[in-house]
């Protein structure tokens, strides 16, 4: 008897713990919410494993970190006793057995951005990036109305609801904000931010709390070098922006001296880090490297300390208010070497201020708006008819991230753990209006980036193909698992 | 209790191959486990912290504070908010060893202290709290430290004075604090980005350890410092600097550097979430994949503690290098492979995971390795 009773406890016990399955019959993912047989297949394995079992899902690899050309390598005379983020990271805690609660009226997703003028220790004094995070936010808000006119969150039948959040309080005040997303009004999922510092606590919070952070604005590489499960990005970054501009200023138009000047933050100062490092390995060690403070006006110091180098060209990584006015101020002293910028530069404000000035200047950009996309043509006009503006990068983005997120959403059902899961494997690139974005070992976007160069008052967007810049070589293999290269095997 | 209280697997009968073995040198391996959970009490199964002192064992979860008693190994306290706990999610715990105060860091709710059974609350806006999310406490000497998302909190108890560190006054690069732990003079706080920073009390100076190769995508050499620039925790005993990461481990002993990889060690992951370390030699790290203790660090020797995801069972595997030395079956060890937060105090050793804790009772414990017999006879059964 007491064995029995000790069996039926134990049966009960496991029965409460026992991941919930649709009834027969019912399909495992709404009709009308697209999905591979890859992906059913992943949903089949996370519906059926309870709160102590890891599913059986094939994890992506790698075989190059951020396909990094071998001569951009650090350390590349040296095998590396090890490699990180070739190999995905895989939620391995009991999250996937928690049931989909059944008292929700709305389907909560997270929105976290710079949206309101404040002055931020973390962002570097005055607050500069709402005009980023405005635009973020009305690509989010889109997606998320657009969802809820095909019928909300289709499993329910009830809508979805942007929960937001603005980011760049004192303090580190993201950090806070994530946590409210956790317990005070807990979402299912968040999209943010711009700010990598911002960004960086934000992450670390969702790792313990276990929540998707879908980012869509921060192009800062070590947003997803931090071996976190729950962090992914749909934006190309500026290490991927880095090599294809030291391509071409090396590779292609042969500068031999390199000059940055940047801001003192950290967009900037992580920004230029795979420039200065891959000229280096180049052996075009950048001349030098200026930092300035946010918001300054005057900048004939750092143009000085510049002009004393005599570069061949000049790096700047910062906003777009700053890219023009140190823009003039260069053109202003009879300096004409050419300029490339940051994509921030890619902006109304730039060209506003940087006049006539902006003719010729190059930037590094993560996507490209003029490809003949019509998944981008009609999502301009709808956000021109919701918003009566142009989206710009911060909105398209966001509206592909955000998208994924619903798209994850209807696939998981309510469950934070299995929306990762069915976005982290998924394999067909997302088809999004800034182009496709299929999703790296890190769940970093993998696609192509671009320059954007001004032209006859607009910008044009030119892949590497368009502009003939050569590529280096890129092994199959990972570096621990190969031989050295020759130099002349790398050319 | 869930599962039973004591699973007992002790009772090794060994083989009789194991039988005609000759003795090696083998480390102690925890064959004796209790489970805690909601059904014996606790407020919440996800386990952020644990710390046993004394009697006492003091677990931090992520819906309120729960205290065992050892004696009776009993759930005998819970504090949520609705019993005054400031806020619900404790993911650090000390006790201050002078006055018994329990000393907690909040998850987005500042800092609490536990006197007297009342709760004082400190955050951002009534004290010099650096920032609300705090994910590691440590009492030293008169003063508490709180490792929080934007930089490190020092709170003087006697004086009241607050000290904040960020990049302006330690040397950080960056000031995501995670981990903080004092012991024998000084302070280590284990940063994300920017490794583990060491804080000599008596000389008020800091020194830092970071990555020498500076990338984050590699590790250049082994044994050249610190295995990554995120850390997530930092013990120093006997001397010795024990580090964790989501990219492996590493000790240093004042002199030489020395990491541990899941590819060369019996280290169950390199995705680490705590540590403790109880002595130069010996230390327990919170994997995503179990619990890894490095038992004999000179001869790279490791017991991994994992439960068996489709039974009430576990096994521990005894590694040296990569070698397997023995593997020992047992009844139910982890209530879960997702390892938070580990604790270890005399002879036993506590272990908060994602879903319940547990304790293991080291009744015979030896520290590093004494000669005995390979335990290869299976024991599945335990004692309920």
């Amino acid at each position: 008897m007491k064995r029995l009773l000790v069996f039926l406890a134990f049966t009960a016990l496991m029965a409460s713990d026992a991941p919930k399955k649709p009834p027969a019959g019912e399909p495992l993912v709404p009709p009308g919410v697209e999905v591979d047989d890859h992906t059913l297949e992943v949903l089949r394995r996370i519906n059926s494993v309870g709160p102590y079992e890891v599913p059986d899902i094939r994890l992506r690899r790698d075989t190059s970190y951020a396909k990094t050309p071998v001569d951009y390598e650090p350390f590349g005379k040296i095998k590396p006793y090890k490699e990180h983020f070739l190999e995905q990271m895989q939620y391995n805690g009991p999250g996937r057995a928690i049931p989909e609660p059944d008292d929700v009226n709305t389907v909560k997703i997270g929105f976290i951005g710079p949206i309101m003028s404040t002055v931020s220790i973390a962002t570097g004094g005055a607050s500069h990036e709402e005009p980023m995070g405005v635009k973020m936010l009305q690509g989010a808000k889109l997606a998320i109305e657009e969802a809820n006119a095909k019928g909300g969150y289709l499993r329910r039948k009830i809508p979805f609801e942007l929960v937001v959040t603005n980011d760049n309080g004192l303090w580190g005040s993201s950090g806070n904000e994530i946590v409210n997303f956790l317990y005070k009004n807990p979402v299912w999922a968040i999209l943010g931010t711009i700010d990598s510092a911002n960004s960086h606590i934000a992450i670390r919070v969702a790792l313990k709390g276990e929540i998707v952070v879908m980012n869509t604005g921060d192009t800062d590489p070590t947003y997803i070098e931090t071996n976190i499960p729950w962090t992914m990005r749909c934006i190309g970054d500026d290490r991927q922006m880095g090599y294809l501009m030291v391509d071409y200023m090396i590779r292609k138009m042969d500068y031999k001296r390199i000059a940055i000047i940047r801001s003192s933050n950290r967009y900037g100062r992580f920004g230029v880090r795979e420039i200065r490092d891959s000229a280096r390995r180049l052996g075009r060690p950048v001349v030098i490297e200026m930092a300035y403070k946010l918001g300054q006006d005057d900048y004939s110091l750092q143009i000085d300390r510049l002009a004393e180098t005599h570069p061949d060209v000049i790096v700047h990584w910062g906003d777009a208010r700053e890219a023009a006015i140190i823009l003039k101020q260069i053109r202003e002293r009879g300096m004409k070497q050419p300029f490339l910028t940051s994509d921030r530069a890619v902006a109304k404000e730039f060209v506003q201020l940087a006049g006539a000035h902006a003719e010729g200047v190059i930037a590094g950009y993560p996507w490209n708006p003029d490809a003949p996309n019509p998944r981008y043509a009609e999502f301009r006009e709808r956000f021109r008819k919701r918003f009566n503006d142009e989206p710009d990068t911060y909105a398209a983005h966001a509206y592909d991230g955000m998208n994924m997120l619903i798209w994850a959403i209807q696939v998981a059902g309510l469950n934070r753990a299995k929306i990762r899961d069915i976005l982290a494997t998924r394999v067909k690139p997302w088809p999004g209006v800034t182009g496709d974005i299929p999703f790296s070992a890190t769940l970093d976007d993998a696609g192509e980036v671009y320059l954007a160069r001004f032209e006859n008052n607009r910008w044009r967007y030119y892949s590497r193909e368009d502009l003939e810049i050569p590529r280096g070589y890129v092994p199959p293999r990972e570096r621990t698992a190969r031989e050295l290269l020759t130099q002349a095997e790398t050319k | 209790m869930k599962n039973a209280a004591i699973l007992i697997a002790t009772a090794i009968s060994f083989s009789a191959a194991a039988a005609g073995q000759e003795a090696e040198k083998l480390p102690f391996i925890y064959t004796k486990w209790k489970q805690f959970t909601v059904k014996d009490g606790l407020p919440d199964d996800h386990i952020f912290a644990v710390k046993s002192d004394g009697n006492r064992i003091w677990v931090g979860t992520e819906n309120g504070l729960a205290l065992i008693d050892k004696q009776t190994s009993k759930v005998v306290k819970v504090w949520t908010e609705k019993d005054g706990l400031p806020w619900r999610a404790v993911t650090g715990i000390d006790v201050d060893p002078k006055t018994g105060d329990v000393w907690l860091a909040l998850f987005g709710g500042g800092l609490a202290r536990l006197s007297g059974g009342r709760f004082d609350h400190w955050h951002q806006l009534n004290s010099g709290l650096v920032n609300d999310v705090v994910y590691g406490v440590a009492v030293e000497n008169d003063n508490v430290w709180a490792a929080t998302t934007a930089g490190a909190s020092r709170y003087n108890t006697v004086t009241g004075e607050w000290t904040i560190f960020t990049e302006k006054n330690a040397p950080m690069e960056e000031i995501w604090n995670y981990g903080v732990h004092y012991r024998d003079g000084k302070v280590h706080l284990a940063v994300w980005g920017s490794g583990v920073l060491e804080y000599d009390v008596k000389a008020n100076r800091w020194k830092d350890y970071l990555d020498p190769d500076g990338e984050m995508e590699i590790d250049l050499y082994r044994d050249d410092g610190i295995v990554h620039v995120i850390t997530t925790g930092a013990n120093y005993v006997d001397n010795v600097l024990w580090v964790s990461s989501y990219f492996g481990v590493c000790r240093y002993d004042g002199r030489n550097w020395r990491a541990f990889y899941n590819m060369d060690s019996g280290l169950p992951s390199d995705f680490n979430n705590n540590l403790r370390a109880r002595s130069g030699r010996e230390a327990w790290f919170a994997s995503d994949k179990g619990l890894g203790a490095i038992m004999d660090a000179e001869t790279n020797t490791w017991v991994a503690y994992t439960r068996d995801p489709k039974s009430d069972t576990g096994k521990a595997v005894v590694t040296r290098d990569k070698t397997v030395l023995e593997t020992v079956e047992m009844g139910l060890n982890l209530p879960h492979n997702f390892i938070i937060s580990v604790d270890v105090d005399g002879r036993d050793v506590f272990v908060g995971t994602a879903k319940g804790l547990a304790w293991g009772i080291g009744e015979s414990y030896y520290s590093g390795l004494r000669e005995r017999p390979r335990m290869l006879a299976e024991n599945k059964g335990g004692e309920k």
